[in-house]
């Protein structure tokens, strides 16, 4: 068993789940090379979902990725909840990439939304079939026999029965459709907090992250790869003979130049028998590169072309128009204009990329932090020569991702390496690597011109956004913004304007472009943020009083394009009470000391509300954040704990890219390549922070993993213009 | 070259390099995987492990410098700061975990020296482990609770 269970008195006062008295912990390790559906016969396994055997151990099996988000502790706590299981008989298996579970792309926060349901109703059938069996056997009916805390009850005889007993008569049942699931009021895991069934092994350094894992004969490669994309090896001036330690030195085919941009970027592989001795000969090498249309790349001609493409109509988002706001700008009043800036950005999760394999003739197993492995198991079978079908791909723990590991280039790397070689190879990509070889977050810039009234309430809105589109990535011909990334934040802004126009335009980077933790949201949340506090202060308003005046009364947004699914809407009124509530929680009304300003955001994204407010100050020269108040509507969520620790890492996450993030590049080069020159927040700057959860109240189930950042670096910007009457339109905001 | 390290209290023989960083030492050759790599640089904590008791970068410590010295790794955190380990886990202090070995031995480096630190003492002592997911919040609550039960002698 690797249940540990641990009785804990905690102190929860602090996380404001008053009325919570127990917090349930479940120590898991992440089982090594485990196979789902090995049980033994005679065990009972309903569905992919859950097993259980005759012990009555309860396995879940958790077909999405850990990086931090807490979703192998709420998968378990739903499918657990449903079967009123006993928490310290439940035990997490982690799936392999297999398409038989569905969707298994741990991205867009959408985890929860997608598998609440199907998991509520695996727990359900299987708590459904371990009644009917106990009421078999007693020849009792099934409505008068009851599950509770993993045994099945008849209250009439007071008889009773362990699930571990009934296992086996469940599983010749048929699995039933439509069980019945229980009320929120019964939950008994759903909704409370949970500790991480991780929790334990991290805290002693036993969590099994893609570097940890390791197998017999292993060796670990460093790739060094060329500067600029699409650019390969040209020669290799000072090849090592003989070297202790050294394995080979293998010549990896260099990427295209252009989209689709998913494999591998080539370069040197230096395969050593330690991490130390690979790097160090890498190090040494002295390899010219070939040349790729790519060497020209320079950001700041890309931020130039950025500014030039919003200074100028771009393409109309179709269906985002309304009035004639031409004619109300040629009519005249108060105008206000302003364009916001923002850099590249890397993901940089504290584990730099890195994946095992073990390629042979017949066979390739892989382990890695990946986000998708359903999605990198034919690509690691082709880059095997394998069938799919020989290929097994199982995550470790992710150290971070934000983006990032949802793409198997470095999983395609140890793959190559472990055929060429005939040994098991971990690929170790060093944090240099990471930094320069990302898949960056877009640099982007917008341009907002309005007409507003004595309210400040704009009688005409123009919007424009570019920005390198993430769709570059996957053809050589993409250019213009896709539908879904202008959806993040800029086609669905929610305020009511009669005259409303929305511009887009694309511009092909010489870089891989990707998705970083809330995407597009980042820089169409800051404009229109801080665009919007303009407004309110143009006219000497209260920012929060004008921003609930901008927004209908209820009702849902009718976004341009197509409408979004039942229940994914964008819902007014719920937007207005995240703002409500945070008024409240920062005291906003309250005045604060000369030189500390509060500042106000809300964004609407992956189906949550989120408003936030920070005090912030000038410190020596540099922001300095006191305070961060957070208010998040996720719908119903299931470990409110993990909620309030996405907000509170959201605060910070925000604080890093508004105060730090900037990458650049020159001649095709990414010009950072470490902490040093690309900063995180430490702790010392990070703001005390107060959360709150808006009751579940039987909604759909949001995302919880991305949508608190976007409102961190408008409320900075208009916390900094609080406090100093300085307005900051370009992240990051360093002076 | 061969080495003679003092890692939680065993006295073992490796033979590397005498370059090797002892972060590498430890992963690679002695399987104590709890100490990660983040950076190489001294940057960002990851690898921090406790030298003759003092919180220590890994990654900048040659191995052949190490001859004598008293090295201890997250793996014996359990033993010598059962109240750190437990507050963590009890605190859902951690998100994706990485940089949770490092932030901890920095933790217990500041609380052998320090019973009772304050606000500005944790974020001396702790400003050189990056935590990405932004967990810095719940670090510093979970050092004072820490702290409290050690100065009680409980732990939880």
């Amino acid at each position: 068993m690797m249940n540990t269970i641990t009785n804990l008195s905690p102190e929860f006062s602090r996380r404001r789940f008053l009325g919570v008295s127990g917090v349930l912990v479940l120590g898991a390790s992440l089982p090594v090379r485990r196979a789902l559906a090995q049980t033994p016969a005679g065990t009972f396994e309903p569905s992919l979902f859950l097993a259980m055997d005759g012990q009555g151990t309860v396995r879940v099996t958790v077909h999405r990725s850990e990086m931090g988000q807490g979703i192998r502790t709420a998968l378990t706590q739903i499918v657990a909840d449903e079967l009123d299981a006993d928490w310290s008989r439940v035990e997490v298996v982690q799936a392999q990439g297999d398409v038989k579970y569905g969707d298994q792309n741990t991205d867009g926060s959408r985890s929860i939304t997608q598998n609440y349901d199907r998991l509520r109703a695996a727990g359900a059938s299987a708590r459904l079939m371990l009644r009917q069996a106990a009421a078999n056997r007693w020849n009792v009916k099934v409505d008068d026999v009851a599950a509770a805390n993993h045994e099945v009850v008849h209250a009439a005889s007071s008889r009773r029965l362990g699930y571990g007993e009934l296992a086996t008569e469940a599983g010749l049942l048929p699995v039933p459709e439509n069980a019945p699931l229980k009320k929120e009021s019964e939950h008994r895991y759903i909704g409370k907090p949970v500790i991480h069934v991780d929790a334990g092994d991290i805290a002693r350094g036993k969590g099994t992250f893609g570097a940890d894992y390791a197998v017999p004969n292993m060796a670990t490669a460093v790739v060094i790869r060329c500067p600029w994309l699409g650019g390969g090896v040209k020669s290799i001036a000072n090849k090592p003979m003989n070297e202790p330690g050294l394995v080979a030195i293998e010549t990896l085919d260099a990427a295209p130049s252009a989209g689709p941009l998913f494999a591998p970027l080539g370069g040197v592989g230096v395969v050593a028998e330690d991490t130390w001795t690979a790097m160090r000969i890498a190090q040494g090498l002295d390899i010219e590169w070939t040349g790729s249309p790519n060497q020209t790349f320079n950001s700041d001609e890309l931020r130039q072309a950025l500014r030039d493409a919003v200074a100028k109509p771009g393409t109309p988002v179709p269906g985002s128009e309304k009035g004639d706001v031409d004619a109300v700008f040629a009519a005249g009043g108060t105008e206000l204009s302003a364009t916001y800036e923002t850099p590249f950005l890397s993901h940089a999760p504290m584990e730099p990329p890195v994946a095992v394999a073990d390629v042979t003739e017949e066979r390739c197993v892989l382990h890695a932090p990946l986000q998708d492995p359903q999605s990198a198991r034919p690509l690691i079978a082709a880059q095997a020569g394998l069938t799919p079908d020989k290929v097994e791909v199982t995550p470790t723990l992710l150290g971070g991702a934000f983006g990032r590991k949802s793409k198997p280039d470095f999983a395609l790397e140890a793959v190559e390496l472990s055929k060429r070689v005939k040994r098991p190879v971990r690929v170790q990509w060093l944090r240099e690597d990471d930094i320069r070889h990302d898949y960056l977050h877009a640099s982007s810039a917008q341009h907002h011109r309005a007409v507003i009234d004595d309210e400040g309430k704009p009688t005409a809105w123009l919007q424009r956004s570019a920005f390198p589109s993430i769709t570059t990535v996957f053809a050589a011909q993409a250019v213009q913004p896709a539908p879904w990334e202008l959806e993040m934040g800029f086609s669905n802004l929610p305020y009511s304007v009669e005259n409303q126009r929305m511009e887009s335009t694309g511009i092909r980077p010489g870089a891989r472009v990707g998705w970083l933790r809330s995407v597009c949201n980042i820089f169409h949340a800051f404009s229109a943020n801080v665009f919007a506090d303009e407004m309110a202060s143009a006219v000497g308003r209260d920012s929060i009083e004008h921003r609930l005046a901008l927004i209908p009364a209820s009702g849902k947004l009718k976004q341009p394009g197509q409408p979004a699914p039942p229940g994914h809407e964008l819902d007014f009124g719920r937007l207005r009470h995240v703002i409500e509530r945070v008024r409240k929680l920062s005291d906003w009304d309250k005045p604060r000391p000369e030189g500390v300003g509060l500042g106000f955001a809300v964004h609407h994204s992956f189906r949550s509300y989120v408003a936030t407010v920070l005090e912030a100050s000038m410190d020596n020269g540099r922001p300095s954040v006191s305070n961060a108040y957070v208010v998040l509507d996720c719908g119903t969520y299931v470990n409110p704990d993990t909620c309030v620790a996405q907000m509170e890492g959201a605060v910070v996450f925000g604080l890093s890219l508004s105060l730090y993030g900037d990458i650049s590049m020159k001649d095709g080069a990414v010009v950072q390549s470490n902490f040093h020159d690309y900063p995180m927040l430490r702790i010392a700057e990070a703001p005390a922070t107060k959360v709150e959860l808006v009751p579940s109240q039987g909604r759909l189930p949001a995302g919880v993993g991305e949508p608190g950042v976007p409102p961190v670096a408008p409320a900075l910007s208009n916390a900094l213009f609080a406090a100093t009457g300085t307005r900051h339109r370009t992240l990051p905001i360093r002076t | 070259m061969g080495v003679k390290l003092n890692v939680n209290g065993d006295v073992v023989d490796v033979d590397v390099s005498g370059d090797t960083p002892l972060l590498w030492v430890l992963r690679d050759h002695l399987g104590l995987t709890g100490t990660k790599y983040g950076c190489g640089g001294g940057y960002c904590g990851a690898c921090t492990v406790h030298l003759d008791g003092a919180a220590t970068r890994s990654c900048q410590l040659p191995v052949s410098t190490l001859q004598g010295r008293a090295i201890q790794t997250i793996e014996s955190l359990d033993q010598r700061h059962p109240a750190l380990v437990d507050t963590w886990t009890n605190n859902n202090v951690a998100q994706c975990g990485y940089c949770q070995s490092g932030q901890l031995m920095s933790a217990a480096a500041l609380l052998d020296g320090n019973p009772k630190p304050t606000d500005a003492d944790i974020d001396a002592a702790m400003t050189g482990n990056i935590c990405r997911c932004g967990t810095y919040v719940r670090i510093r609550a979970a050092i004072h609770q820490a702290a409290g039960h050690q100065a009680t002698g409980s732990a939880e």
